[in-house]
């Protein structure tokens, strides 16, 4: 995590070096005798805890032993060490492990192929094992008794695939300083038992999911293989589409479904469907050239991504706007499968010009398209309804991916689709099937939001009082309607809107309010620290909450949660169920979306103000508009749903309740007056029991 | 916190029958009540070692069951009640002590923060508790609790799990008014205001755990268990 900071030489606080160090400046002597020395602590306790610590041999063989075996490499006095200060406990491998000398990492056997002496020119997957092993062997040596914790990247496939995501460029300049470190013979005492080869870097760069759905699949492949020609092509196929297929449930890379499916035999489906039940596959990492530039090959629209991207967010993609609107509109009147349906056309567009936002509305909007979709559509011959449904629908998704990326809710509401479609017996006829859909589609709708904001609305205006001064921030539609629902019921309150650049969204809401007769007070969010404190309650709406609780929403809301915490002043988040998603996110940078840089370039009403014009000429200036921020759950007083009010700590509660029945989970509705009885009910069942 | 529960007696056209029925339902319920405290005291003497101090404010039969279990347990602990004024319900609780020979101090309501350092812990009942895994109880808890809180002492509330309520203050107005007059014992001019409220709401912040028939809860779960229930 350290990483996306920047690349800066990480130390561990024990051993603290100071002041810029150029690399190949080497202080031999600690090192050698840290590295004798682990060594002959190897020989000392041959038999500790599994997995035994297995030294990388020293980088000269030194003829000076120390006395005491040192399981920890103490810190002599160093004047010029810098890289090769052996790093334990960091959690930044990258910059640790270049700065790492091969002394310093035991690893667990067979955790790596054999020392790669003799490499000499193809230097960086040696590198990579190495930095591997050396990378366990510091979580290993942390314990300092030796036992195995688990060490933070267990296995090479996800070391390397952390390692992906940051530069590359350290890794040159300091294979220089290994070449003149390997060793010319490995060391006894250590065990090669490698599963793989360092000569082929590539297959390293896997994650553990993806190499586990390889592996079965070269299994069947190799299957295959005997009974039919070009294994060759099979595995290749296989091991291409598994790694398609891995990505397939997060919406960005849901573009290359449609081509995999084809390619993909029933034996692939049992590798691809038992990985898909394990660990949720990483989401697409814009940082990662190869994967970007297969990612393009196989997209539908040609997109150009910005120039002078931000480094903190360079796994993000962010691409130049507008500029997919000339390919699209040459690809708008092909009438075949891989092209999206005119109204999901239309939704893309206002997605892009931003007539549609807002997360309930992408959604209804993107909902209704899909109706007019399944209404159109005919299963073509040869062709499972099923299946081809779910391709045309994944390329649709697709394509409104690219117009803007999906928010936590579309994605949500597609799984619910394409859940849906999946479980259609295959009995049915097209059009039964189709009904089927457009009823399932229109109840979701009806449920999951209309119903759903309904109840809110409901809930929240009994925390609504005579006198009360209401915060809230931007533009909410569950929140607008319970002012105006608060309002209609006569309630005497007033209403503060706290608004931001570049969207200004609160105008908006502002306008629809005054236009009902509802006084409002309209400020900036720089004034909200000024604002607050003449607010009762803060009233706010959300994108999407995770499962601790941690609220998703516009940026700038978590600022006004945490002025208004500062406060003492409640936050009300007002979120349906559907909203919800299994996922934990400590911060706004590891999932975000990139909005278009240039709208912070123009001020409405300012023409004279080009400060920032030609921005983009200029290298050293970056500009970045977020469209999404992460409150914690402290910040957070109480969440509103359709299920009730409940503290941020329930929502994994309610995600475990309401997802595991489906039968629940259609039918989740809340009446207040049965409560007693069923409450009652259940006791007694309870204490009979007893 | 009130019972309210559907009998299917009330169909019946023999008045005897249907009368039968609600008496036997309300025993019913009486056992009920008991069996909780029952297994609420069992689960609560664990935590009170020997030679500890209780503080409690204020009396409750559920704390109270606590207490006699642990004493017969032959546990040696010490308790101090607050007076609890306006109802002065100390007092009972002080007569209870006595009764089972636990050495008792009793503090007025006003020296619950000078008493605070030298107590182990503060044991309190509940008249209910809320969504948020807060409490409501009788005035003081409150202040007792922020107290115990800033000098990091633990905070049991015992509690039956029919108390659990579907409610969620966000402040102290937000409940129904519930008021106890106050004596003075003082000739006082008509123009004085008086803050009538017998009960408040303490925030789950201040609490650290719950003892409930269901078994021993973090605020947090609290709401899991209501989300259960009323599934």
């Amino acid at each position: 995590m350290d990483s996306r900071r920047g690349s800066r030489f990480v130390i561990d606080p024990k051993i603290r070096q100071v002041g810029f160090v150029p690399a190949g400046c080497e202080s031999e002597n600690p090192n050698a005798s840290s590295a004798v020395a682990a060594i002959a602590n190897v020989d000392v306790n041959p038999t500790s805890d599994s997995p035994s610590p297995v030294m990388i041999p020293p980088r000269l063989a030194d003829p000076l032993p120390r006395a005491a075996p040192l399981p920890v490499p103490s810190p002599p006095p160093r004047k010029h060490t810098s890289v090769e200060i052996p790093l334990q406990g960091s959690y930044n491998p990258t910059d640790s492990v270049l700065g790492t000398s091969p002394p310093f990492s035991p690893a667990s056997n067979g955790r790596y192929a054999g020392v790669p002496s003799s490499e000499g020119p193809d230097l960086s997957p040696s590198f990579v094992s190495r930095a591997s092993s050396a990378m366990e062997g510091m979580s290993l040596r942390e314990d300092h008794l030796g036992s195995p914790s688990a060490s933070r990247f267990a296995t090479v496939g996800e070391y390397a695939m952390f390692k992906q995501q940051q530069p590359q460029q350290p890794a040159t300049a300091v294979t220089k300083v290994y070449a003149s470190s390997l060793p010319q013979e490995p060391v006894q005492s250590f065990a090669p038992v490698g599963k793989e080869d360092s000569s082929k870097p590539l297959k390293e760069r896997t994650t553990k999911a993806e190499r586990r759905a390889k592996q079965e699949a070269d299994r069947e492949a190799k299957r295959i293989a005997k009974e039919s020609a070009g294994a060759k092509v099979v595995e290749g196929e296989a091991r291409a589409s598994s790694n398609v297929v891995g990505k397939a449930s997060r919406a960005q890379s849901q573009k290359k479904d449609s081509a995999s499916e084809k390619r993909l035999s029933a034996v692939e489906k049992a590798s691809e469907k038992e990985k898909k039940k394990e660990i949720p596959a990483p989401r697409m990492q814009f940082d990662d050239q190869s994967r970007v530039a297969k990612a393009k090959k196989r997209a539908l629209i040609e997109q150009t991504e910005t120039k002078h991207r931000v480094e903190l967010f360079r796994h993000l993609p962010q691409f130049v706007y507008g500029a997919q609107l000339p390919s699209l509109e040459a690809k708008f009147f092909h009438d075949d499968a891989m092209h999206p349906h005119p109204a999901v056309y239309q939704v893309g567009l206002q997605y892009l010009t931003g007539d549609i936002t807002g997360g309930n509305a992408r959604c209804i909007a993107m909902l209704s398209a899909f109706k007019e979709l399944i209404k159109d559509y005919c299963t073509p011959r040869e062709r499972t309804l099923i299946r081809d449904l779910t391709a045309r629908v994944n390329n649709n998704v697709s394509f409104l991916t690219t117009c803007r990326p999906l928010c936590i809710s579309m994605g949500n509401a597609i799984r619910f689709l394409k859940t849906r479609i999946a479980k259609l017996q295959l009995t049915l006829s097209e059009s039964d099937a189709k009904s089927l859909i457009i009823a399932e589609i229109d109840r979701f709708m009806q449920e999951k939001i209309n119903y759903a904001d309904n109840e809110i609305t409901k809930l929240a205006v009994t925390k609504i009082k005579d006198g009360d001064v209401i915060l809230t921030y931007g533009s909410s539609c569950v929140v607008e309607t319970i002012i105006l629902h608060a309002f209609s019921l006569g309630k005497k309150f007033r209403v503060v809107i706290v608004d931001s650049r570049p969207k200004l969204e609160g105008k908006g809401l502002l306008r629809r309010l005054l236009g009902r007769g509802i006084s409002c007070t309209y400020s900036h969010i720089n004034a909200v620290t000024y604002i607050i404190q003449e607010v009762n309650k803060v009233f706010l709406g959300a994108s999407s909450i995770l499962s601790n609780g941690t609220v998703y929403s516009r940026v700038g809301s978590a600022s006004v949660a945490m002025v208004a915490n500062a406060f003492h002043v409640p936050v009300m988040i007002c979120c349906e169920t559907y909203k919800f998603h299994e996922r934990v996110q400590l911060d706004s940078i590891c999932f975000n979306e990139l909005g278009d840089p240039d709208a912070l370039v123009k001020i409405p009403g300012r023409k004279g103000l080009s400060e920032l014009e030609g921005w983009s000429q200029s290298s050293h200036l970056k500009l970045l508009n977020l469209m999404y921020d992460v409150m914690p759950a402290d910040y957070v007083s109480m969440i509103i749903t359709e299920l009730g009010m409940v503290p941020p700590t329930s929502v994994p509660v309610i995600l475990r309740e309401y997802r595991k029945d489906p039968i629940l989970e259609n039918f989740a509705t809340f009446g207040k007056d049965s409560n007693p009885i069923k409450f009652f009910r259940a006791s007694l069942e309870y204490y009979r029991a007893c | 916190m009130c019972y309210v529960t559907r009998t299917s007696a009330l169909e019946y056209e023999d008045i005897e029958v249907g009368k039968a029925r609600l008496i036997e339902r309300g025993e019913q319920i009486g056992d009920i009540s008991l069996k909780a405290r029952k297994t609420i005291a069992m689960l609560g003497q664990d935590f009170i070692r020997d030679g500890s101090t209780i503080l409690t404010h204020g009396f409750s039969r559920v704390v109270l069951s606590i207490l006699k279990l642990a004493a017969a347990n032959k546990k040696h602990f010490s308790v101090v009640c607050t007076e609890g004024r306006p109802d002065s319900t100390g007092l009972q609780m002080a007569k209870e002590m006595v009764a089972i020979g636990v050495p008792i101090t009793l503090i007025i309501d006003s020296a619950v923060a000078y008493t605070m350092e030298s107590v182990d812990m503060l044991l309190v009942g509940a008249d209910g508790v809320v969504e948020s895994g807060g409490i409501i109880n009788m005035i003081g808890t409150y202040q007792a609790a922020m107290v115990a809180r800033s000098m990091n002492k633990p905070v049991y509330v015992a509690a039956e799990s029919y108390k659990f309520a579907r409610m969620y203050p966000l402040d102290q107005k937000a409940m129904f008014p519930s008021s106890r007059q106050v004596d003075f014992h003082y000739p006082l001019p008509s123009a004085v205001q008086v803050e009538f409220s017998s009960r408040d709401y303490t925030p789950p912040q201040y609490l650290t755990l719950l003892f409930t028939d269901l078994g021993v809860f973090t605020p947090s779960a609290v709401s899991d268990e209501l989300i259960q229930l009323y599934l």
